[in-house]
């Protein structure tokens, strides 16, 4: 199969300047969606698929928009994985690692933990009266979180945290400079090395934790390795900026926090907007397999698209006033988490946590809690997007 | 080539014609039938394409499988004994006629 990279015969073909798209790429998404719905960026290299319908019909399809891709900076990265498999292949590895993050397992083996996490970082800020609750809450959080799932008790919540940051940005090494390689390298093989250590210990005695459920699968060392490298890659960025990003929200929002504050069964429903609203994962890259046509263009077989889930989740014609945030809407299912065999497998870990337990913690345990007014926090992303920093103080008591 | 009813919360109805063998999931995201959300494509993880089986055919559908069954306690709308995850209920000839509700939300 040849791999173009270049527009689709027919496709329409429009630039942007990515440092804009990074600031806020919303504008830019909504004329897609008027004029272009499916077009190739050539700063992207892909064909970029904006509408609503279009990216469900493309994440329903996965026989013909492939997770396979090629040249993909994640493989160098991790190496073969879940992610980016399909199929036989994607479903034995995904029936392996996904057990522990069903949600009666979060329930029942890591609720009461990941309580506990959230109570000892919080008792370490409690007394100062401000942090920014994005690097001295919610990042920790998430990776501690994670290292508990995962079953890493060889590795403390700062060394998943610097993993997961080297791979992102490795990740995202269009430009190909070595550092970046580099510390990404070291972040695999440590990873490599925890897990071996581990994986050698649950075989004998199984802790209920994802590398142990893929143990007893029988899977190989390496795929269990860049498993849970892709885990680590995935769980820490996105709770922590739904995280952030809720949390301003409703600190820009008296009323609704006074509400969701009396009636606590709407952090889900601040969730579920928060995540539409906020889109962690802005897209995702697939390459077509056999030629398809889709928004009007027929595009070949090896076509690269990158569906824009966080345009998607802004699509007027699904979601009214839809650049706004509001727990009222109507329920309409958002594209946050993904869709089809790859539909996020931490999707449960991640509501739990934040919703079930960090926001409830954070805004009942620190009196007085409001936004720092002399500090500018600001959202950034277009492939990742949430809160730099969450800047805000409380009456420490 | 089994018959099946689709009765949503708005008291409409939808009647589609699936292949024996496909999930009823399936034949309800092929069709178009609003409310069957099926985020995860069928794998039973979501919980988004939940229905009641009607009465009359809930011994004939039969129980929820091992996944299904722990999955059932996190859908979004109410849980009850008729509850089934659409992804995981396979069509067949026997089932034709069948008639299942849609519940008013999946996420
Ligand atoms: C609000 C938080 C989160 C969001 C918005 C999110 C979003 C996503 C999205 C959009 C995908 C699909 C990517 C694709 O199809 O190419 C995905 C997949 C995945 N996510 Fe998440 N994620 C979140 C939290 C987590 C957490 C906490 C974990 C780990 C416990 C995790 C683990 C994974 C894994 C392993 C996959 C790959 C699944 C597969 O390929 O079958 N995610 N996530
Ligand atoms: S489609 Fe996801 S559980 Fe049935």
């Amino acid at each position: 199969m040849s791999t173009p990279t270049t527009a689709a015969p027919g496709a329409p073909v429009v630039d942007f300047d990515l440092a804009q798209l990074r600031r806020d790429p919303y504008p830019a998404y909504a004329e897609l969606r008027r004029t272009a719905p499916l077009a190739w960026v050539p700063s992207v290299g892909r064909h970029l698929l904006t509408r609503y319908g279009d990216i469900v019909h493309a994440e329903k399809l996965p026989e013909v928009f492939s997770s396979r891709e090629q040249g993909s900076l994640l493989l160098r990265t991790v190496g073969p994985n879940l992610l980016r498999e399909d199929g036989a292949e994607h479903r034995l590895l995904r029936a392996g690692a996904e057990p522990p993050t069903r949600p009666r397992q979060v329930r029942d083996l890591w609720a009461d933990a990941f309580e506990k996490n959230a109570h000892d970082l919080l008792e370490r800020i409690a007394g100062r009266g401000e942090a920014d609750l994005v690097a001295d809450f919610a990042e920790p959080l998430a990776a501690a979180n994670l290292a508990l799932v995962l079953g890493l008790r060889n590795a403390t919540a700062d060394d998943i945290a610097e993993w997961s940051r080297a791979m992102m940005a490795a990740n995202g090494n269009y430009a190909d400079d070595p550092d970046v390689w580099l510390r990404a390298e070291r972040a695999t093989d440590a990873i490599e090395e925890a897990v071996a250590e581990i994986a050698g210990a649950v075989r004998r005695e199984p802790d209920g934790s994802v590398i142990s459920s893929m143990v007893h699968a029988d899977m190989a060392l390496s795929a269990i390795q860049n498993n849970v490298k892709v885990v680590i890659g995935g769980g820490v960025n996105e709770p922590r900026d739904v995280f952030g990003v809720g949390a301003q929200a409703l600190l820009n929002r008296p009323d609704v926090r006074d509400r969701v504050l009396a009636d606590p069964s709407l952090w889900k429903r601040v969730f579920e907007e928060t995540a539409r609203w906020v889109s962690p994962i802005g897209m995702y890259p697939r390459q077509l397999v056999q030629d398809h046509e889709i928004a009007g263009v027929a595009l070949p077989a090896g076509s690269r698209v990158a569906l824009v889930i966080a345009s998607g989740n802004r699509d007027e014609s699904v979601f009214e006033r839809a650049d706004e945030f509001d727990i009222d809407r109507p329920h309409r299912p958002h594209l946050a988490f993904g869709g089809g065999p790859h539909f996020c497998m931490g999707a449960w870990v991640a509501r739990h946590e934040v919703s079930g337990l960090a926001w409830p913690l954070v805004f009942s345990r620190l009196k007085g809690l409001r936004l720092d007014d002399g500090t500018e926090d600001h959202m950034e992303g277009w492939v990742f997007r949430g809160l730099t920093s969450l800047h805000v103080t409380w009456q420490a008591a | 080539m089994p018959i099946v009813i689709f009765q949503l919360p708005d008291g409409t109805e939808r009647k589609v014609t699936a292949e024996s063998g496909t999930a009823l999931m399936q034949a309800a995201v092929s069709n178009g039938v609003d409310g069957i959300v099926a985020e995860c494509g069928g794998n039973a993880s979501c919980a988004t394409c939940h229905v009641y089986v009607d009465e009359q055919h809930t011994a004939l559908v039969g129980p929820p499988n091992g996944v299904e069954e722990e999955m059932l306690d996190f859908t979004a709308a109410e849980r009850r004994a008729t509850s089934r995850l659409s992804c995981q209920v396979r069509l067949s000839d026997a089932l034709d006629g069948l008639v299942v509700h849609v519940p008013e939300e999946q996420v």
